[in-house]
């Protein structure tokens, strides 16, 4: 099955509505996700796991995913990673 | 990406009037307000406690096709849901034995997801597990 990953760097913390969105965003993938940041990784899909990471800005975030729609998920979720942890978005 | 079609509605049961509606509105707009979550507090009256009629009523607006997961938070609340539930209870309402907030937030986003009722209850019960810090 294709993996893929892709890597940000958070301008904003990920607070407890952009995590909402990831995880909606993440379960509507077949592909498993998974975000990680520092030595904290979490199943994408699961908000409480998202919001357990307590990414704060600046911190690097790494999200990956393994599955037949994989890449199409790593972009969404970058996609939302940055929109939502934008200062002043 | 899967088809968005019904969504599990979730009917939050609480003592209190307050902390149902509050923890509804915190986990409808973590999960980005496409959710039916259905607050059922206090009694008819205003006061603490929990109210067969209120859920009664809660359960019909949060069903829109997928079923209805149902959270109390404390003792009595749990007694009134079963007992109601008796008559309903069957695959298109189900009790979770989850904490209050945390459940509901995690069902409301799986929810939105698009997830079935028994992956809706799951996410709920799974809250048991996650660590805040």
């Amino acid at each position: 099955m294709p993996a893929s990953s892709e890597s940000i760097t958070l301008e904003g913390d990920l607070h407890a509505r952009p995590a909402g969105a990831l995880a909606v965003a993440a379960g509507r993938f077949a592909a498993t996700v998974s975000v990680t940041t520092g030595v904290k990784t979490t199943d994408a899909k699961s908000v409480l796991g998202v919001m357990g990471l307590g990414a704060t800005s600046g911190q690097q975030v790494t999200v990956s995913a393994d599955g037949p729609d994989a890449a199409e998920a790593v972009a969404t979720l970058v996609t939302i990673l940055k929109e939502a942890t934008h200062v002043g978005g | 990406m899967s088809q968005v079609g019904p969504q599990v509605g979730i009917v939050l049961v609480s003592h209190s009037a307050r902390l149902a509606e509050g923890a509804a509105d915190l986990a409808g707009q973590v999960g980005g307000g496409t959710v039916r979550v259905i607050p059922a507090g206090g009694t008819e009256d205003g006061g603490l406690g929990t109210s067969a009629e209120k859920v009664e009523r809660a359960l019909a607006a949060a069903e829109s096709g997928a079923g209805v997961l149902v959270l109390p938070d404390l003792g009595s609340a749990v007694l009134t849901v079963l007992a109601m539930l008796e008559g309903l209870r069957g695959p298109h309402v189900v009790l979770a034995d989850a904490p209050f907030v945390e459940g509901a937030v995690a069902a409301t986003v799986t929810a939105a997801a698009g997830a079935d009722l028994r992956a809706v209850a799951k996410a709920a019960e799974e809250a048991w597990h996650a660590r805040k810090l």
